[in-house]
Protein backbone atom coordinates (compact mmCIF):
# COMPACT_ATOMS: atom_id res chain seq x y z
CA UNK A 1 0.00 0.00 0.00
CA UNK A 2 1.43 3.59 -0.84
CA UNK A 3 2.43 6.01 2.28
CA UNK A 4 -0.66 7.94 3.26
CA UNK A 5 -0.93 10.86 5.44
CA UNK A 6 -3.52 12.65 7.59
CA UNK A 7 -4.09 16.01 9.27
CA UNK A 8 -6.40 17.43 12.45
CA UNK A 9 -6.46 13.73 13.81
CA UNK A 10 -4.70 12.46 16.41
CA UNK A 11 -3.94 9.47 19.80
CA UNK A 12 -5.22 10.90 22.71
CA UNK A 13 -4.76 8.31 25.55
CA UNK A 14 -4.19 4.97 25.84
CA UNK A 15 -4.72 2.31 28.76
CA UNK A 16 -2.75 -1.53 28.71
CA UNK A 17 -4.32 -4.16 31.57
CA UNK A 18 -2.19 -7.04 32.10
CA UNK A 19 -2.71 -9.88 34.48
CA UNK A 20 -1.31 -9.53 38.04
CA UNK A 21 0.24 -13.19 37.56
CA UNK A 22 4.25 -12.80 36.72
CA UNK A 23 5.94 -15.55 35.49
CA UNK A 24 9.45 -15.68 35.40
CA UNK A 25 12.03 -17.38 32.94
CA UNK A 26 13.99 -19.24 35.95
CA UNK A 27 10.46 -21.09 36.55
CA UNK A 28 10.64 -23.18 33.15
CA UNK A 29 13.68 -24.47 33.76
CA UNK A 30 12.46 -27.69 33.45
CA UNK A 31 11.91 -27.30 29.61
CA UNK A 32 14.69 -26.71 29.31
CA UNK A 33 16.41 -29.69 30.62
CA UNK A 34 17.53 -28.59 34.13
CA UNK A 35 20.21 -26.20 31.79
CA UNK A 36 20.57 -23.32 34.31
CA UNK A 37 23.23 -21.61 31.78
CA UNK A 38 21.50 -22.17 28.99
CA UNK A 39 18.36 -20.07 31.25
CA UNK A 40 21.09 -17.45 31.57
CA UNK A 41 21.88 -17.17 27.86
CA UNK A 42 18.03 -16.61 27.01
CA UNK A 43 18.23 -13.81 29.43
CA UNK A 44 21.26 -12.44 27.84
CA UNK A 45 20.94 -12.80 24.32
CA UNK A 46 17.08 -12.62 24.04
CA UNK A 47 15.95 -10.54 27.21
CA UNK A 48 13.57 -12.79 28.88
CA UNK A 49 12.70 -12.46 32.21
CA UNK A 50 8.81 -12.17 33.53
CA UNK A 51 5.68 -12.38 31.35
CA UNK A 52 2.04 -12.23 32.23
CA UNK A 53 -0.06 -14.78 32.15
CA UNK A 54 -3.96 -14.21 32.71
CA UNK A 55 -5.63 -16.94 34.73
CA UNK A 56 -7.59 -19.50 32.40
CA UNK A 57 -10.90 -17.56 32.47
CA UNK A 58 -9.89 -14.54 31.96
CA UNK A 59 -9.59 -13.41 28.17
CA UNK A 60 -8.52 -10.71 25.78
CA UNK A 61 -11.83 -8.91 26.05
CA UNK A 62 -11.70 -9.07 29.56
CA UNK A 63 -8.31 -7.69 29.89
CA UNK A 64 -9.55 -4.68 27.22
CA UNK A 65 -12.76 -4.34 28.50
CA UNK A 66 -11.25 -3.21 32.00
CA UNK A 67 -8.56 -0.76 29.72
CA UNK A 68 -11.55 0.86 28.10
CA UNK A 69 -13.74 1.35 31.34
CA UNK A 70 -10.58 2.85 33.09
CA UNK A 71 -9.28 4.51 29.84
CA UNK A 72 -13.31 6.08 29.39
CA UNK A 73 -13.24 7.03 33.27
CA UNK A 74 -9.78 8.89 32.85
CA UNK A 75 -10.98 11.19 30.12
CA UNK A 76 -14.83 11.64 31.88
CA UNK A 77 -16.11 10.52 28.58
CA UNK A 78 -19.11 8.54 28.00
CA UNK A 79 -18.98 5.46 25.83
CA UNK A 80 -21.57 7.13 23.92
CA UNK A 81 -19.55 9.73 22.33
CA UNK A 82 -17.51 6.43 20.60
CA UNK A 83 -18.17 6.11 16.90
CA UNK A 84 -16.57 3.32 16.55
CA UNK A 85 -14.89 0.26 18.03
CA UNK A 86 -12.32 -1.52 16.30
CA UNK A 87 -10.50 -4.59 17.81
CA UNK A 88 -7.50 -6.29 16.93
CA UNK A 89 -7.21 -9.76 18.55
CA UNK A 90 -6.61 -13.61 17.85
CA UNK A 91 -7.72 -14.97 20.66
CA UNK A 92 -11.20 -13.32 20.41
CA UNK A 93 -14.04 -15.38 22.73
CA UNK A 94 -15.88 -16.46 20.29
CA UNK A 95 -15.61 -17.08 16.15
CA UNK A 96 -18.79 -15.51 16.11
CA UNK A 97 -19.93 -12.85 17.13
CA UNK A 98 -16.82 -10.39 17.20
CA UNK A 99 -15.28 -9.30 20.12
CA UNK A 100 -15.88 -5.64 19.63
CA UNK A 101 -19.90 -6.74 18.73
CA UNK A 102 -19.29 -8.22 22.77
CA UNK A 103 -17.25 -4.96 24.25
CA UNK A 104 -19.74 -2.66 22.44
CA UNK A 105 -22.34 -4.01 24.51
CA UNK A 106 -20.81 -4.19 27.76
CA UNK A 107 -19.33 0.17 27.28
CA UNK A 108 -23.21 0.60 26.61
CA UNK A 109 -22.27 2.38 23.12
CA UNK A 110 -24.41 4.13 20.78
CA UNK A 111 -26.37 1.96 18.06
CA UNK A 112 -24.67 4.37 15.56
CA UNK A 113 -21.03 3.10 16.87
CA UNK A 114 -19.75 0.63 14.14
CA UNK A 115 -17.70 -2.33 15.89
CA UNK A 116 -15.56 -4.57 14.03
CA UNK A 117 -12.55 -7.05 14.67
CA UNK A 118 -8.89 -7.07 12.75
CA UNK A 119 -7.37 -10.49 12.94
CA UNK A 120 -4.04 -9.63 13.34
CA UNK A 121 -0.91 -9.90 15.60
CA UNK A 122 1.92 -7.98 15.91
CA UNK A 123 1.45 -5.36 13.41
CA UNK A 124 -1.97 -4.77 14.63
CA UNK A 125 -1.44 -1.72 16.99
CA UNK A 126 -0.75 0.06 13.51
CA UNK A 127 -3.41 -1.43 11.31
CA UNK A 128 -6.17 -0.21 14.08
CA UNK A 129 -4.83 3.50 14.31
CA UNK A 130 -4.39 3.13 10.49
CA UNK A 131 -8.71 2.72 9.63
CA UNK A 132 -9.46 4.46 12.74
CA UNK A 133 -7.57 7.11 11.30
CA UNK A 134 -9.24 6.11 8.01
CA UNK A 135 -12.50 6.23 9.24
CA UNK A 136 -12.13 9.86 10.69
CA UNK A 137 -10.89 11.33 8.12
CA UNK A 138 -13.95 9.94 5.60
CA UNK A 139 -15.73 11.96 7.69
CA UNK A 140 -18.08 9.37 9.40
CA UNK A 141 -16.66 9.30 12.72
CA UNK A 142 -15.09 11.57 15.12
CA UNK A 143 -13.93 9.19 17.81
CA UNK A 144 -12.77 5.67 17.90
CA UNK A 145 -11.75 3.14 20.31
CA UNK A 146 -8.78 0.88 19.40
CA UNK A 147 -8.74 -2.35 21.12
CA UNK A 148 -5.55 -4.63 21.47
CA UNK A 149 -5.16 -7.65 22.90
CA UNK A 150 -4.33 -11.51 23.29
CA UNK A 151 -3.93 -14.23 25.31
CA UNK A 152 -1.30 -15.88 23.76
CA UNK A 153 0.35 -17.43 26.53
CA UNK A 154 -2.43 -19.99 26.41
CA UNK A 155 -1.94 -20.55 22.48
CA UNK A 156 1.92 -22.00 22.88
CA UNK A 157 2.44 -25.30 23.90
CA UNK A 158 4.57 -25.41 27.36
CA UNK A 159 6.80 -27.71 25.58
CA UNK A 160 7.62 -25.97 22.46
CA UNK A 161 10.72 -23.88 23.30
CA UNK A 162 10.56 -21.70 20.19
CA UNK A 163 7.26 -20.67 21.61
CA UNK A 164 6.49 -21.21 25.44
CA UNK A 165 8.75 -18.74 27.05
CA UNK A 166 7.81 -15.92 24.59
CA UNK A 167 4.34 -14.67 24.82
CA UNK A 168 2.53 -12.77 27.76
CA UNK A 169 -1.05 -11.57 28.09
CA UNK A 170 -2.29 -8.52 27.57
CA UNK A 171 -5.17 -5.71 26.33
CA UNK A 172 -4.61 -2.24 25.37
CA UNK A 173 -7.66 0.60 24.76
CA UNK A 174 -6.16 3.94 22.50
CA UNK A 175 -8.48 6.71 21.62
CA UNK A 176 -7.70 7.98 17.99
CA UNK A 177 -10.11 11.18 17.74
CA UNK A 178 -10.79 14.48 15.63
CA UNK A 179 -8.50 17.10 16.38
CA UNK A 180 -8.07 20.30 14.45
CA UNK A 181 -4.62 21.41 14.55
CA UNK A 182 -3.13 17.92 15.21
CA UNK A 183 0.38 17.71 12.22
CA UNK A 184 0.36 15.28 9.74
CA UNK A 185 0.55 11.52 10.76
CA UNK A 186 2.02 8.93 7.72
CA UNK A 187 1.17 5.73 7.59
CA UNK A 188 2.83 2.68 5.48
CA UNK A 189 1.52 -1.23 5.68
CA UNK A 190 2.36 -4.10 4.45
CA UNK A 191 1.58 -7.98 4.01
CA UNK A 192 3.62 -11.01 2.32
CA UNK A 193 0.85 -13.71 2.57
CA UNK A 194 3.42 -16.11 0.77
CA UNK A 195 5.22 -16.15 4.39
CA UNK A 196 2.01 -17.39 5.85
CA UNK A 197 3.43 -20.61 7.23
CA UNK A 198 5.75 -18.78 9.45
CA UNK A 199 3.58 -18.14 12.28
CA UNK A 200 0.71 -20.44 12.13
CA UNK A 201 -2.11 -21.95 14.46
CA UNK A 202 -3.39 -25.05 11.86
CA UNK A 203 -6.27 -26.41 13.86
CA UNK A 204 -9.14 -24.43 14.95
CA UNK A 205 -10.75 -22.66 12.07
CA UNK A 206 -13.13 -23.80 9.08
CA UNK A 207 -9.87 -25.19 7.28
CA UNK A 208 -9.24 -27.99 10.09
CA UNK A 209 -11.44 -28.00 12.78
CA UNK A 210 -10.53 -29.36 16.29
CA UNK A 211 -10.65 -32.94 16.79
CA UNK A 212 -9.07 -36.07 18.52
CA UNK A 213 -6.19 -36.23 15.89
CA UNK A 214 -5.62 -32.14 16.20
CA UNK A 215 -4.53 -32.50 19.70
CA UNK A 216 -2.55 -35.65 19.72
CA UNK A 217 0.89 -34.44 20.15
CA UNK A 218 3.84 -34.54 18.27
CA UNK A 219 7.75 -34.04 18.74
CA UNK A 220 10.09 -31.92 15.74
CA UNK A 221 13.06 -32.42 14.98
CA UNK A 222 14.39 -29.96 17.67
CA UNK A 223 12.53 -32.00 20.57
CA UNK A 224 9.80 -29.41 20.45
CA UNK A 225 6.52 -30.71 21.02
CA UNK A 226 2.88 -29.21 19.99
CA UNK A 227 -0.53 -30.14 18.49
CA UNK A 228 -2.00 -28.84 15.65
CA UNK A 229 -3.88 -27.01 18.00
CA UNK A 230 -0.90 -24.65 19.09
CA UNK A 231 0.67 -21.83 17.98
CA UNK A 232 4.02 -22.76 15.50
CA UNK A 233 6.88 -20.15 14.48
CA UNK A 234 9.03 -20.68 12.29
CA UNK A 235 11.90 -17.76 14.32
CA UNK A 236 14.34 -18.24 12.37
CA UNK A 237 12.19 -17.02 9.52
CA UNK A 238 10.73 -14.53 11.44
CA UNK A 239 13.63 -13.43 12.41
CA UNK A 240 15.10 -12.90 8.75
CA UNK A 241 11.51 -11.55 7.54
CA UNK A 242 12.06 -8.43 10.24
CA UNK A 243 15.19 -7.73 9.90
CA UNK A 244 15.12 -7.24 5.97
CA UNK A 245 11.28 -5.55 6.60
CA UNK A 246 11.21 -3.24 9.46
CA UNK A 247 14.37 -1.23 8.70
CA UNK A 248 13.98 -0.68 4.98
CA UNK A 249 10.19 0.78 6.19
CA UNK A 250 10.62 3.01 8.39
CA UNK A 251 13.39 4.48 6.60
CA UNK A 252 10.80 4.79 3.83
CA UNK A 253 8.67 6.24 6.34
CA UNK A 254 10.98 8.79 7.30
CA UNK A 255 11.86 9.72 3.52
CA UNK A 256 8.90 10.49 2.54
CA UNK A 257 7.78 12.90 5.76
CA UNK A 258 10.75 14.10 4.66
CA UNK A 259 12.19 13.78 8.60
CA UNK A 260 15.74 12.81 9.51
CA UNK A 261 15.95 10.02 12.05
CA UNK A 262 17.89 12.48 14.55
CA UNK A 263 14.47 14.36 15.13
CA UNK A 264 12.77 11.41 15.84
CA UNK A 265 11.56 11.76 19.92
CA UNK A 266 11.36 8.03 20.22
CA UNK A 267 10.62 4.80 18.11
CA UNK A 268 8.18 2.24 19.55
CA UNK A 269 8.87 -1.55 18.33
CA UNK A 270 6.69 -4.32 18.27
CA UNK A 271 8.15 -5.30 21.40
CA UNK A 272 8.82 -8.69 19.87
CA UNK A 273 11.63 -9.83 22.31
CA UNK A 274 14.72 -7.26 23.50
CA UNK A 275 17.36 -8.88 20.74
CA UNK A 276 15.17 -7.73 18.60
CA UNK A 277 14.32 -4.48 19.17
CA UNK A 278 18.08 -3.63 20.02
CA UNK A 279 18.87 -5.26 16.40
CA UNK A 280 16.03 -3.17 14.40
CA UNK A 281 17.47 -0.37 16.26
CA UNK A 282 21.57 -0.96 15.77
CA UNK A 283 20.67 -1.69 12.45
CA UNK A 284 19.21 2.18 11.98
CA UNK A 285 21.37 3.48 13.92
CA UNK A 286 19.03 5.42 16.27
CA UNK A 287 20.47 6.72 19.82
CA UNK A 288 18.66 3.86 22.57
CA UNK A 289 17.54 6.51 24.51
CA UNK A 290 15.38 6.78 22.04
CA UNK A 291 14.28 3.25 21.96
CA UNK A 292 12.13 1.61 24.49
CA UNK A 293 12.97 -1.72 25.60
CA UNK A 294 12.12 -2.36 28.48
CA UNK A 295 8.58 -4.13 28.51
CA UNK A 296 9.43 -6.88 26.91
CA UNK A 297 11.29 -8.32 30.07
CA UNK A 298 8.25 -7.10 32.53
CA UNK A 299 5.71 -8.15 30.15
CA UNK A 300 6.26 -10.49 27.47
CA UNK A 301 5.76 -10.28 23.89
CA UNK A 302 2.27 -8.97 24.53
CA UNK A 303 1.07 -9.51 20.73
CA UNK A 304 -0.48 -6.46 19.01
CA UNK A 305 -0.84 -5.00 22.96
CA UNK A 306 3.15 -4.89 22.66
CA UNK A 307 3.20 -0.93 21.36
CA UNK A 308 1.10 0.44 23.40
CA UNK A 309 1.77 -1.62 26.05
CA UNK A 310 5.29 0.10 25.49
CA UNK A 311 4.14 3.61 25.57
CA UNK A 312 2.58 3.58 28.84
CA UNK A 313 5.42 1.27 30.36
CA UNK A 314 8.14 3.28 29.50
CA UNK A 315 6.97 6.89 28.35
CA UNK A 316 4.03 7.44 30.53
CA UNK A 317 5.27 11.11 31.86
CA UNK A 318 7.82 11.96 28.81
CA UNK A 319 4.13 11.21 26.56
CA UNK A 320 2.43 13.30 29.15
CA UNK A 321 1.89 16.83 30.79
CA UNK A 322 4.10 15.26 33.98
CA UNK A 323 7.30 15.81 31.65
CA UNK A 324 6.22 17.62 28.17
CA UNK A 325 4.61 20.30 27.06
CA UNK A 326 5.19 20.30 23.37
CA UNK A 327 4.61 17.96 20.80
CA UNK A 328 6.61 14.95 20.33
CA UNK A 329 7.84 12.73 17.23
CA UNK A 330 7.07 9.42 17.26
CA UNK A 331 7.18 6.10 15.13
CA UNK A 332 5.36 3.04 15.90
CA UNK A 333 6.35 0.18 13.73
CA UNK A 334 4.57 -3.21 13.90
CA UNK A 335 5.22 -6.34 12.37
CA UNK A 336 4.23 -10.53 12.65
CA UNK A 337 1.63 -12.68 11.90
CA UNK A 338 0.40 -13.19 8.16
CA UNK A 339 3.54 -12.06 7.38
CA UNK A 340 2.22 -8.19 7.99
CA UNK A 341 3.80 -5.48 9.23
CA UNK A 342 2.86 -1.65 9.43
CA UNK A 343 4.43 1.86 11.03
CA UNK A 344 3.07 5.11 11.43
CA UNK A 345 4.80 8.59 12.10
CA UNK A 346 2.32 10.53 14.73
CA UNK A 347 3.47 14.12 15.83
CA UNK A 348 1.72 13.79 19.81
CA UNK A 349 0.57 16.33 21.77
CA UNK A 350 1.22 15.34 24.95
CA UNK A 351 -1.69 12.75 25.81
CA UNK A 352 -4.53 13.04 28.42
CA UNK A 353 -3.92 9.72 29.49
CA UNK A 354 -1.36 7.03 29.47
CA UNK A 355 -1.04 4.42 31.94
CA UNK A 356 -0.65 0.38 32.12
CA UNK A 357 -2.60 -1.54 35.44
CA UNK A 358 -2.49 -5.06 36.74
CA UNK A 359 -6.53 -6.60 35.68
CA UNK A 360 -8.48 -7.26 39.16
CA UNK A 361 -11.33 -9.47 38.22
CA UNK B 1 36.93 -10.65 4.77
CA UNK B 2 39.38 -12.54 7.44
CA UNK B 3 38.93 -16.40 8.40
CA UNK B 4 40.51 -15.63 11.30
CA UNK B 5 38.20 -12.89 12.67
CA UNK B 6 35.42 -15.00 11.33
CA UNK B 7 36.32 -18.02 13.24
CA UNK B 8 35.56 -15.63 16.15
CA UNK B 9 32.11 -15.01 15.12
CA UNK B 10 31.63 -18.68 14.71
CA UNK B 11 32.76 -18.82 18.46
CA UNK B 12 31.00 -16.19 19.77
CA UNK B 13 27.63 -17.71 18.19
CA UNK B 14 28.22 -21.07 19.89
CA UNK B 15 27.45 -19.76 23.31
CA UNK B 16 29.52 -21.46 25.91
CA UNK B 17 31.83 -23.73 23.58
CA UNK B 18 35.23 -23.66 24.62
CA UNK B 19 38.01 -20.83 23.14
CA UNK B 20 40.06 -22.87 20.51
CA UNK B 21 37.67 -25.43 19.64
CA UNK B 22 36.47 -23.77 16.65
CA UNK B 23 39.10 -24.13 13.59
CA UNK B 24 38.73 -23.86 9.61
CA UNK B 25 37.54 -27.80 9.35
CA UNK B 26 34.82 -27.78 12.01
CA UNK B 27 31.74 -29.16 11.43
CA UNK B 28 30.41 -26.62 13.38
CA UNK B 29 26.58 -27.85 13.39
CA UNK B 30 27.42 -30.72 14.77
CA UNK B 31 28.62 -29.32 17.97
CA UNK B 32 26.73 -29.61 20.72
CA UNK B 33 26.22 -26.26 20.87
CA UNK B 34 24.82 -25.32 18.14
CA UNK B 35 21.04 -24.63 18.03
CA UNK B 36 18.22 -22.65 16.70
CA UNK B 37 19.37 -19.69 19.17
CA UNK B 38 23.05 -20.00 17.23
CA UNK B 39 21.51 -19.94 14.14
CA UNK B 40 19.92 -16.81 14.69
CA UNK B 41 22.59 -14.99 16.56
CA UNK B 42 25.26 -16.28 13.47
CA UNK B 43 22.27 -15.45 10.88
CA UNK B 44 22.45 -11.51 12.60
CA UNK B 45 26.46 -11.57 12.49
CA UNK B 46 26.43 -12.43 9.13
CA UNK B 47 23.72 -9.64 7.89
CA UNK B 48 25.87 -6.84 10.23
CA UNK B 49 28.90 -7.42 9.37
CA UNK B 50 29.55 -8.97 5.88
CA UNK B 51 26.09 -7.55 4.34
CA UNK B 52 24.80 -10.99 3.73
CA UNK B 53 21.26 -12.11 4.47
CA UNK B 54 21.62 -16.07 4.21
CA UNK B 55 18.75 -18.09 3.63
CA UNK B 56 16.57 -20.62 5.79
CA UNK B 57 18.72 -23.99 5.54
CA UNK B 58 21.95 -22.35 3.72
CA UNK B 59 23.91 -22.22 6.69
CA UNK B 60 23.59 -25.36 7.92
CA UNK B 61 23.72 -27.06 4.82
CA UNK B 62 27.59 -26.04 5.32
CA UNK B 63 29.83 -28.59 6.33
CA UNK B 64 32.63 -26.86 8.01
CA UNK B 65 33.49 -23.16 9.28
CA UNK B 66 35.75 -22.40 5.66
CA UNK B 67 32.33 -23.63 3.32
CA UNK B 68 30.43 -21.17 5.18
CA UNK B 69 33.14 -18.75 4.79
CA UNK B 70 33.20 -19.77 0.90
CA UNK B 71 29.87 -19.46 0.47
CA UNK B 72 29.60 -15.57 2.35
CA UNK B 73 31.88 -14.59 -0.25
CA UNK B 74 30.80 -16.02 -3.05
CA UNK B 75 27.27 -14.14 -1.95
CA UNK B 76 29.55 -10.80 -1.42
CA UNK B 77 30.55 -10.81 -5.24
CA UNK B 78 27.76 -11.50 -6.94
Amino acid sequence: MPTNSFTDITVSASVTVVPEHIHSIDQDIDLYGGNLRQIERLKKTIGFDQRRIAPKEVTALDLCHQASERLLSNLNLSAEALDGIIFVTQTPDHSQPSNASLLHGLLGCQKSCAALDIGLGCSGFVYGLWLAFSLINNGSSDKILVLTGDTLSRMVNPQDKATASLFGDGGSATLVQKQAGAGVSWFQLGSDGTGAEALKVPAGGARIPISQATAKASTDTEGNIRTQEDLFMDGASVFNFSIEVVPEAIKALLKVADLPLESLDYLVLHQANTYMVQNIGKRLGIDPARLPIRSFGAFGNLSSASIPGALAYELADELTDKKTSKPQKLIFSGFGVGLSWGSCLLPLEPLKCLEWLEYKQ
Amino acid sequence: MQIEQFIEQVEDALYGVDAGTISRETDFTSLKEWDSLALLTLTDTIDMEYGVLMKKGEIESCATVMNLFEKIQSKQVS
